[in-house]
């Protein structure tokens, strides 16, 4: 790496670096969202296509069942929470 | 490759912030797409060579395409469901900040459909 190139951050403004920290963060945010779909969709995938592939489209069922996979994934998900919650409270 | 190096060394404040908003847009888009690739290549390997012979079959290939579009389009279905789900989820939370930054998330990760 040529330290020359390199973009003196230093010389930024408070402001200016506030406002990068802000973006960083939301696209950190978004990383992290599109890292969970990479999961779900390996997880929905696994259970809501077998069988051969024929089509490059979903059909209705396996649109129905992907959607699904994902709602009671995150009620999976908020159940968890809750009763680790009741653990704790006892 | 310099990290948020440029061709031209500056100083303008407002060039230095877009060059880093720009590589650092560029090494997530690559980071995901990087992500979708290996999730396809697994599944769609998996699902189209079962028995892998001396040489792809013409056979193999056409379900290597559609699997590669099926896959896509699971994902979008899932990253559509999973971003309306958090988006409700936060709003009966009360919060209601990240609703609007979600939404501008439902994109796929490519824009052929």
């Amino acid at each position: 790496m040529d330290s020359q190139q390199q973009v003196d951050i230093s010389k930024l403004s408070e402001a200016d670096k506030k406002e990068l920290n802000q973006f960083l963060t939301s696209a950190a945010q978004k990383s992290q969202i599109q890292q969970t779909v990479h999961h779900l969709s390996d997880v929905c995938w696994k259970k809501c296509i077998s069988g051969k592939i024929s089509s490059g489209r979903l059909d209705s069922s396996e649109e129905t069942c992907a959607t699904n996979c994902v709602e009671r994934w995150m009620d999976t998900n908020l159940s968890v929470l809750k009763h680790l919650e009741q653990l704790r409270g006892n | 490759m310099a990290l948020f190096g440029s061709s031209t060394p500056n100083n303008n404040p407002q060039e230095v912030k877009n060059a880093i908003k720009l590589q650092l847009q560029q090494e997530a888009a690559m980071a995901n797409a990087r992500s979708l690739i290996g999730k396809i290549n697994e599944h769609c390997y998996d699902a189209c060579i079962p028995s892998p012979g001396s040489s792809v079959s013409p056979k193999e290939e056409t379900c290597l395409s559609q699997c590669m579009e099926k896959y896509i389009a699971t994902w979008n279905t899932v990253s559509k469901a999973y971003i309306s789900r958090v988006a409700q989820e936060s709003k009966r939370l009360g919060g209601q900040e990240n609703t609007i930054a979600m939404n501008s998330l439902a994109v796929a990760p490519n824009d052929q459909n």
